[in-house]
């Protein structure tokens, strides 16, 4: 049997639910979100853990904020085992604190490391390719499909520069919506919201007509390189883009 | 001139396209109460079928020019159709475009009318509305006419992220035979003038400036001791490098098949090797040996005709010994440093670290281990491997990978 402990999704419940295991001298097979499909050998525990809320400012303190920058990113990303990754990592944090991040040569920190930064670049990516329409009533509207959860990210960079606008960014494939109203945003499941996204401003097409000209003149012909096009903006999430979408 | 704004977009986008400089980095704007804000690290929000990011709204105000430059789409002497921007015109695109995420910021040029003073007004209007009536805090890179009066710099400087002024071509006497109105005097005039006033509140992101690469005979040791003065004297944040596209047929300019994009290509790796790994254009290049070799980076090409210096121990050798090392980037090698102060590296900890093997493996030794047996530590062996690679790879323009 493997022994399966589950948390709830939210980070706070999982870091608190790892220090417990560390606590208790518990090495886990693996953790795991409580809705995942368990195998025939899962042995499912669902350890009753107190949220610690302090957490992050312990581990601050003790691992550094560049190391729990780095387990956060991992939490957000689609990495398959990345709870039970994260709970080596702490274990090890553990041990080397603000030294955690130059331990390279453990398999657990190359791997945070390289997780997160894979996350923030996608998050970093996403502030570029994402693109709004405007609806009727001057709200601005993104649907994207990024491979790991970088909504708040995303809402993080647009709440400063679009801060006199409505907006509303739709992460298409967890169902969830980030909603800003010109003082925060907050993140809700999509169907938690009513919204007719079909009805556009009068200028909305005529912009994005501006946008395709100004996409097909400004590459050079002479020059045309698809595959290094494709390097820097990979065809996943050209669904989103107008500019390319007619490409696919 | 009588002409709808996507015929005006299209023109106008077209005359600016061969402007190789499209970054937004570098500058902190903050988004006071309007629209937009300056991301540091300069975002990309799209990615043209050349390849190239596209950051900026890059725009010229009016293709028309009084000037005559040879290789330039827009010279007088050639019976293009013009058109012209209005400051609202400009004002409602990049807002528009902005609002929707296409575009981190304006870059604004201008072909030259009436005169230099004359056509530095026209941007500084259009950029004034834009920054006042807007409110907008995007990123502005504007281009400086040769020849404008201090004051007008005085005025653009303080509006703009980044102002900048084009050098075209590296020696004063191939800027004579093409570019027979400018005068490289000006242009340094320009750029002296950016520098000595440079700050947080003018031209925060600096300037950079480009050469046109093969429309003119200099050799790379010609370009890069020039790029190497430029950054010395002013200061600049980046030399642009920009394959010559033949767009017009002219007895003085070389009729190519296509751009000289590998030269082009070299000469951006080179650069970064003055900037961030301490060469010197001498230890690249001399008049024995005054262009790149076309087949393998300036860097690798250095380390093959210095196989004596190598290989190096990875766990002993000093930070500038290691960026000297083909494979090694400014980021590994840091890591190499911070790392070994916690642990010894061996070769299989190297991948983690960032090191590109495929490349790195011939020329270090790691632990007192070299890779292979060491009878193939022989220049010819290594480079004909290495050869080998670089055809693998497509030619990606190498400066925008290091945007992130
Ligand atoms: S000044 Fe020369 S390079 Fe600039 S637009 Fe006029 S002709 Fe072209």
């Amino acid at each position: 049997m493997y022994r399966i402990y589950v948390y709830d999704g939210n980070y706070i419940a999982l870091l608190s639910l790892i220090l417990e295991l560390i606590k208790r001298n518990i090495k886990p097979d693996n953790i795991k979100m409580d809705d995942y499909e368990a195998s025939l050998f899962d042995e499912v525990i669902n350890l009753q853990v107190d949220l610690d809320m302090d957490i992050l400012k312990k581990m601050k303190k003790s691992f550094g904020s560049y190391a729990i920058n780095a387990m956060y990113y991992v939490y957000l990303s689609e990495e398959d085992n990345k709870e039970l990754l994260l709970y080596y990592f702490f274990l090890n944090a553990l041990k080397y604190h603000k030294d955690i991040t130059f331990r390279r040569d453990l398999k657990c920190v190359s791997e945070v490391l390289r997780i997160s930064q894979y996350v923030m670049h996608e998050g970093h990516r996403m502030k570029g390719f994402l693109r709004f329409k405007e609806l009727e009533n001057k709200v601005l509207y993104a649907e994207m499909e990024p491979t790991n959860d970088v909504i708040m990210l995303v809402s993080h960079h647009f709440q400063k520069r679009l801060k006199n606008e409505y907006f509303i960014i739709k992460d298409v494939k967890r169902r969830i919506l980030s909603i800003y109203d010109k003082k925060k945003f907050v993140i809700v499941p999509e169907n938690s919201f009513i919204l007719d996204t079909d009805v556009l401003s009068d200028e909305e097409r005529e912009m994005e007509e501006l946008w395709k000209i100004f996409y097909r003149t400004i590459g050079i012909v002479e020059r045309k390189n698809d595959r290094c096009r494709m390097n820097f903006m990979p065809k996943k999430y050209w669904k989103h883009m107008l500019e390319v979408e007619d490409e696919l | 001139m009588d002409m709808n704004l996507q015929e005006k977009l299209k023109i106008l986008a077209d005359s600016a396209k061969y402007d190789a400089s499209c970054s937004s980095s570098g500058s902190k704007r903050s988004n006071k109460d309007g629209i937009g804000n300056a991301a540091e690290s300069g975002i990309c929000h799209s990615f043209a079928s050349d390849g190239r990011c596209i950051s900026l709204l890059k725009i010229l105000l009016t293709n028309a020019c009084i000037y005559d430059c040879k290789y330039c789409l827009n010279r007088k002497s050639n019976n293009i159709k013009r058109a012209m921007f209005t400051p609202e015109e400009v004002c409602q695109i990049t807002i528009n475009f902005y609002r929707r995420n296409y575009i981190e910021g304006l870059f604004l040029s201008s072909g030259i009318i009436k005169s230099p003073d004359y056509t530095m007004e026209q941007l500084i209007k259009t950029i004034e509305l834009l920054r006042n009536k807007y409110h907008f805090n995007g990123y502005i890179h504007a281009k400086a006419i040769p020849g404008a009066s201090d004051s007008l710099l005085k005025r653009l400087g303080s509006l703009v992220d980044r102002l900048s002024a084009n050098v075209e071509l590296p020696t004063e006497n191939g800027l004579k035979l093409l570019a027979p109105n400018k005068e490289s005097k000006k242009v340094n005039e320009i750029m002296n003038y950016v520098k000595n006033n440079q700050s947080r509140k003018y031209a925060p992101a600096g300037q950079s400036t480009q050469m046109i690469i093969g429309a003119t005979k200099e050799r790379d040791l010609d370009i890069m001791s020039k790029s190497s003065s430029l950054y010395d004297k002013y200061k600049l944040k980046r030399v642009f490098y920009s394959a010559y596209v033949p767009v017009n047929k002219d007895s003085m300019l070389p009729s190519l098949v296509r751009p000289p994009l590998t030269r082009e290509n070299r000469l951006y790796q080179a650069d970064w090797l003055l900037r961030f790994y301490n060469f010197k254009v001498s230890d690249l290049l001399n008049d024995d040996n005054p262009n790149f070799n076309i087949l393998v980076d300036p860097k690798t090409d250095w380390a093959l005709r210095h196989l004596k210096e190598f290989p190096k121990e990875i766990n002993k050798c000093s930070y500038y010994d290691l960026l000297k090392i083909p494979g090694i980037g400014v980021k590994s090698a840091k890591r190499i440093i911070t790392s070994r102060r916690n642990f010894t590296i061996h070769m299989e900890d190297l991948k983690r670290l960032g090191v590109v093997m495929k490349r790195a493996k011939y020329f270090i030794l790691c632990d007192g281990k070299y890779f292979a047996n060491s009878s193939v530590f022989k220049k010819n062996f290594i480079e004909a491997n290495l050869v080998l690679e670089e055809k693998d790879m497509s030619i990606v323009n190498r400066e925008q990978l290091r945007l992130f």
